[in-house]
């Protein structure tokens, strides 16, 4: 499910509050099917100190955290699925350096290999592709991709919208005090996305130039 | 140089301060290492001003002794880190603004009881120290601090370097994170009454910060940093020790403090994350 909507309409709160990070100022959050024990969570890349004496393999480690004992390293399993993990990534020949050293996309790779190391049923992913370039974008798509042929639920915090039309099945949108939420084609429409702030009607004509009824746009 | 070690062991005095500062070191370095971290450099420095009421209250009430200096201490710190993280969740201040407000006011208070009640305590030696007067009762509390604090530390050290790294990972992944920030906050304040009495209100926080941030320069994992801080605020001790011991007119609290400066300006000369080092050419950001 992708959350659209213009900056500052609440897609980062949204995310927070259902991650638990913030309360609703109303209402409250139901979990039909019981509330996940873990929850994949990877913020926006703004918030993240770059500058901390730590590992590639240490920071995706920290995704399997509830399995440590605090007075042993971490047992060969662990370390095998880190391995693996930053192998899916595209980084294993990254694992050794520090933190720093890494360029933003790189980085982006690293953390989702500690979202990968969670492996939760539930992942919350904030503007994911905000500091990637678009080769890095595409192979964290896959990854993507795979989780959803897993039969995981991933919500993603996206701006480009043709990313969202070709990856995700449900959208939410959320904009000028009101949200919406439905499949893509019937969310994403021209007439909603002005009517929610998130375009200007010029940019929306632009932008479905190509569309036939009902279609998908043509971007 | 054999002689001038022999010469120091001969004395009592000499012979407790270099057991004090060995295990002072080994407690500080970790929390000196997790200040710079964390970004609480600066906090730390303030936390040593806003325990002075609570130990100056202690001393007039109940007199110079450990105890008194525990508690008094531990109220004062941990007040003013608990009102600080209150302030800065639910008001406009951020928590270095919310921090600063409250430790001038904590040593306002604690200088002017000083002065009002007439104290005979020096001055001096409440700001620098007075390590060649170590008593029993202060090398126990000492010792003590440094057992709970490198069993704590034991204990919460992969939840603490998460919550340092990424704060918004680690909070969305635990029930209640604030156990571990005021679990570290705790150690703090413990770990400034321990230097308090040996190095003074003035230098406590040296000992602290510069093995930590000269380590800084040399590491590139958290590991290699607790290991070198540790080597490094031992160095400055002894040395510091030694100093003091040659010159002996120094106090030992500066004398320790300056060695640990030596070290820092070494490292950030030579470091190869500091000044001529890789990152100032690669990843300015």
């Amino acid at each position: 499910m992708a959350v659209v909507g213009a900056n500052g309409s609440g897609k980062s709160t949204f995310v927070k509050t259902l991650l638990g990070l913030q309360s609703p100022m109303n209402g409250r959050i139901e979990w039909p099917m019981g509330k996940p024990a873990e929850i994949g969570y990877l913020a926006q890349l703004t918030e993240f100190d770059r500058r901390f004496p730590i590992r590639v393999r240490d920071l995706a480690a920290m995704g399997a955290w509830q399995g440590f004992n605090p007075f042993a390293g971490l047992n060969k399993t662990t370390r095998n699925r880190v391995c693996a993990a930053l192998e899916m990534a595209g980084i294993l020949d990254l694992a050794d350096q520090p933190l720093h050293t890494l360029s933003g996309g790189q980085l982006q790779r690293a953390l989702f290999s500690r979202v990968i190391m969670q492996d939760a049923p539930l992942i919350l992913l904030d503007e994911p592709f905000s500091a990637v370039d678009q080769y890095t974008e595409q192979h964290l798509l896959s990854i993507i991709e795979t989780w959803r042929s897993e039969e995981r639920a991933v919500i993603i915090v996206l701006h480009d919208l043709s990313a969202v039309l070709d990856h995700c099945t449900h959208a939410l949108l959320l904009g000028n005090g009101r949200a919406s939420f439905g499949t893509v084609d019937d969310i994403l429409t021209p007439d909603r996305l002005v009517a929610q702030g998130y375009m200007s009607s010029s940019q929306a004509s632009w932008m479905f130039r190509g569309q036939t009824n009902g279609g998908r746009a043509d971007v | 140089m054999f002689d001038l070690i022999s010469e120091m062991s001969n004395y009592a005095f000499m012979r407790r301060a270099f057991v004090v500062t060995t295990i002072l070191s080994a407690s500080v370095a970790p929390v000196g290492a997790f200040l710079v971290l964390r970004r609480l450099s600066l906090a730390g420095e303030a936390m040593a001003h806003a325990i002075t009421p609570g130990v100056v209250i202690g001393f007039v009430t109940a007199g110079l002794s450990v105890m008194s200096l525990l508690f008094g201490g531990l109220i004062a710190g941990l007040g003013v880190a608990v009102l600080t993280a209150y302030l800065a969740r639910n008001t406009i201040l951020r928590s270095d603004a919310s921090l600063a407000s409250l430790y001038l006011i904590a040593l306002a208070i604690g200088i002017f009881i000083l002065s009002a009640a007439g104290s005979a305590v020096p001055l001096k030696s409440f700001l620098f120290g007075s390590i060649l007067g170590v008593d029993d009762a202060s090398m126990i509390l000492v010792s003590g601090v440094a057992t709970v604090t490198l069993m704590t530390f034991a204990l919460i050290l992969r939840p603490l370097i998460m919550s340092t790294c990424d704060p918004v990972f680690f909070e969305s992944q635990v029930k209640r994170p604030w156990i571990v920030d005021q679990g570290f906050m705790f150690l703090l304040v413990l770990n400034l009454l321990a230097a308090f009495k040996t190095l003074g209100t003035l230098m406590a926080v040296g000992l602290m910060i510069l093995p930590a941030t000269a380590a800084r320069y040399w590491s590139g994992t958290i590991t290699a940093q607790l290991g070198l801080g540790f080597i490094f605020s031992l160095l400055s001790c002894w040395l510091g020790l030694t100093l003091s011991y040659i010159l002996p007119e120094t106090p030992s609290g500066p004398a320790i403090v300056l060695v640990a400066g030596a070290i820092f300006v070494l490292s950030a000369l030579f470091g190869p994350l500091g000044l001529r080092g890789q990152f100032s050419a690669t990843t300015k950001s």
